[in-house]
Parts: C-alpha cells; sequence; structure tokens
C-alpha cells in the first residue's frame, strides 16, 4: 500500500469516523471532499455502518480499498469534531498529504477520558434522570450509586469483548437486582426510579438518531442496521429489567 | 400556572442541564463545547415538560421538543463549526423514552400482557416521535439556521 496516497488518506479519514460513531452522510461526503481537494481523477466511495468500499483514479494508477467489518463500539466525539475541523482545513488548500496523515495519526490518538471519571459522570448523570422522573434524594443516591457502577460494568463487558445483546442484558439486570436490594434494605422508596435513571446510559438514543439520519439521507440500508441495532437493544434493557423484578416478586412474594 | 410549578421547572430544567452535562464527558463531547449541549439538553426538557404541562400528550410533546433541540443544535453547529452529532447525541437525552422501556419489561414479564403491550407501543411512537422531529430539522437546508445568506459558498458545517 502507498502510504503517500490522498484516495488512501480520504479512506483512512473516513474509516477513523465511521469507528468514532459518526453517521454515513458524513462519512461519505468528507472522503469526497477531501479526495477533491486534492485533484483526485477519479472517487467513488460507497459507505455502509460497517464497511467501506473505495475506488479511484489517481495519477493514472487505478486504486482499490474496501474494509470490512468496523467494530464502531466506542463513541468519540471530540474525534468526530477534530476530523471534521482536519476536513475543513484539507478543503481550503491549507494541508499536505503528508501533514493530513500526520494530523490523522495525532487524532487516532486522542484518549478516551479515564475510566473513574467517566463513571462518576455516569453516577451523575443517573442521579440527574431519576430526580427528573420524579424520584425522591433518596431515590436519587441510589441511582448514583448504580449509575457508577454500571459503567464500570460495561467497561468490564467492553473489555472481554462481550456480544452487544449480553451487555445491554446484563449490565440492565444488574442495575434491577441493585436498585431491588437497595429498596429492600431501605436505601430508596421507588426501585423503579432507580432503575429508570441508571438505565438512561444503555437506552440506544444514539443509534435511533443517527438511524434516522441515514434514512432521511436515502440511505436505507445502514437506516436499517441501526434501527434494528437500537430496537435490539431496546428490548434486551427490557428482558433484563423484566426478569430480574419478575424473580424479586417471586422471592419476596410481591413486596416490590 | 402558578409560582410553585414554575419554580418546579426551573429545578427540573437546572437538573436536566446538570445531567446532559454528564453524559458528555461519557461521549468525549469537546470541552468548548459541553456548556451548548447542556443547554440543549435543558431545552429539550423545558419543551417537553412545557407541553405535558399544557396537556399534550407525551408523543406529540416529544415530536415537538425533538424539534426545538435539533433545531438549536443546528443552529449552534453552524455557528460554532462543530458536527450537529456533537450537539444532538447528549441533548436527546433527557427525552429518550427509558421510562417507556421500563415499564413495557415490567409489564410484560408481571404477566400483564394487555398493559405491556400498551407502553411498548407508546415506547415506539415516543420513539418514532423523536427521531421524525431529528429527520425533518436535518433535512432542512441551512437557510434557516444561519441568520444570513451564504449561499454559493458550498460549505458544510
Amino acid at each position: 500500500m502507498n502510504k503517500i496516497s490522498s484516495i488512501e488518506l480520504s479512506f483512512e479519514i473516513g474509516k477513523s469516523l465511521l469507528e468514532n460513531g459518526a453517521e454515513i452522510s458524513r462519512v461519505q461526503e468528507t472522503m469526497e471532499r477531501v479526495a477533491k481537494a486534492y485533484d483526485v481523477d477519479s472517487f467513488n466511495a460507497y459507505v455502509l455502518t460497517n464497511a467501506i468500499f473505495v475506488n479511484g483514479i489517481e495519477s493514472g494508477e487505478v486504486k482499490n480499498t474496501a474494509l470490512k467489518h468496523i467494530k464502531s463500539t466506542r463513541v468519540h466525539i471530540g474525534r468526530i469534531s477534530a476530523l471534521n475541523q482536519l476536513s475543513r482545513e484539507i478543503t481550503a488548500g491549507d494541508i499536505s498529504i503528508e501533514a493530513g496523515y500526520e494530523r490523522l495519526r495525532k487524532i487516532n490518538e486522542i484518549p478516551y477520558s479515564r475510566l473513574i471519571l467517566t463513571m462518576l459522570a455516569c453516577a451523575a448523570g443517573s442521579m440527574a434522570f431519576a430526580l427528573l422522573t420524579g424520584g425522591s434524594f433518596l431515590d436519587s443516591s441510589a441511582a448514583f450509586v448504580c449509575g457508577f457502577l454500571v459503567e464500570g460494568i460495561l467497561h468490564l463487558l467492553e473489555k472481554h469483548k462481550t456480544s452487544k445483546f449480553l451487555v445491554n442484558l446484563l449490565a440492565s439486570a444488574f442495575v434491577s437486582v441493585l436498585a431491588s436490594l437497595f429498596v429492600l434494605i431501605g436505601f430508596g422508596d421507588d426501585s423503579a426510579k432507580i432503575i429508570i435513571g441508571s438505565i438512561i446510559r444503555l437506552v440506544p438514543g444514539m443509534a435511533l438518531t443517527n438511524s434516522i439520519r441515514d434514512f432521511f439521507n436515502g440511505d436505507y440500508l445502514s437506516g436499517s442496521i441501526r434501527m434494528i441495532d437500537a430496537l435490539i437493544v431496546g428490548v434486551c434493557i427490557g428482558v433484563g429489567v423484566g426478569t430480574v423484578i419478575r424473580l424479586f416478586s417471586m422471592i419476596t412474594g410481591g413486596a416490590l | 400556572m402558578n409560582v410553585e410549578a414554575i419554580l418546579m421547572l426551573a429545578g427540573t430544567t437546572a437538573i436536566a442541564f446538570i445531567g446532559t452535562i454528564a453524559f458528555t464527558i461519557i461521549f468525549h463531547v469537546p470541552k468548548k463545547q459541553i456548556l451548548f449541549v447542556g443547554l440543549i439538553g435543558a431545552l429539550a426538557w423545558l419543551t417537553y415538560s412545557i407541553c405535558t404541562n399544557l396537556g399534550i400528550d407525551i408523543v406529540l410533546a416529544s415530536l415537538i421538543s425533538s424539534v426545538c433541540l435539533t433545531w438549536l443544535s443546528r443552529i449552534l453547529s453552524f455557528a460554532r463549526h462543530e458536527p450537529v452529532i456533537t450537539f444532538l447525541m447528549c441533548g436527546i437525552f433527557p427525552i429518550v423514552p427509558g421510562y417507556g422501556i421500563y415499564y413495557t419489561g415490567y409489564y410484560f414479564f408481571m404477566g400483564d400482557n394487555m398493559m405491556g403491550a400498551e407502553k411498548g407501543i407508546e415506547t415506539l411512537k415516543i420513539a418514532v416521535a423523536i427521531a421524525v422531529g431529528i429527520g425533518i430539522v436535518l433535512s432542512l437546508p441551512r437557510v434557516f439556521f444561519t441568520f444570513k445568506k451564504r449561499a454559493g459558498e458550498g460549505k458544510r458545517v
């Protein structure tokens, strides 16, 4: 693979966008924009939720690139934002191909937040949403603990490459067990409020939004993929929560 | 609306603001934009609660709210040269139907299929309403959001 190629650069930028959770139309547009800025003779890109296919002619040479199965696991908006900035500068004609590669490498090295920080953020978020659903102060304190631990669980499951089904099922079941136990020992008044606050982290708002963007842009295939993704995650959460509540109500004889 | 209701609204909006900001950290929103994302979350909650307080049903309230928050997201995205997803992604958290998912699971597993189906359909309706609201605003041309005409420049943000 020739490293100093604008088609390659465009492909790598697209790949990075897709991996960090950008929507299809943005990936496609950015790639075309970058290729056009470097005066590529011909450029065609086809982007799916989990694959990119590129075909182009650069200085009389035909180049084909295909990438299959991108695991878009973690959203990193900071990187998407930086890539957007990079593509704007490339379009303005300020950046050579080598410099573009260098910038891309730096963007891909923007770190994720520290685990403890995201755990605290998730805890605070869960607390806030428990309050918004009408929970008492005790409920939201319990949601704080649940949110803190659920982010840790998510991180742990992700590290062991657990499937999406299982991650959402286990995480929501875990939250429900914790919330029910908290209510049993008197730390919290209403397990529903605690659970609703803590599962907000899992709810597939992102997949839903992106899926709709894809639909409205005419990318029906990618839109359907993400829509099914959102639906499955939603169902998994429901099943995880429902199972645990049922079990608890059987054990405690309907006390909850 | 009396004073108490307005105070309640202000309080919950502030909580939505904080909750949204908390989630921006998880999804690595750039630091410069965090307060703006918080504003979007607060606006989402504010419009949603005003609608429900006026007696509008929650599906329509979700639609109105998602239109408002996407509108502001696009304005900010043009003004601050950021992808619209930066604002949208965490901004919709206050109106996503976590409540509906919980009760759907709850009723189905407690054996009350009627209520489960009812809640399930309601949750789907809310999800579709949010999605349609976002989709409509995102497909509007940029002149609706920039306040000044820059036609022909062809730059996308």
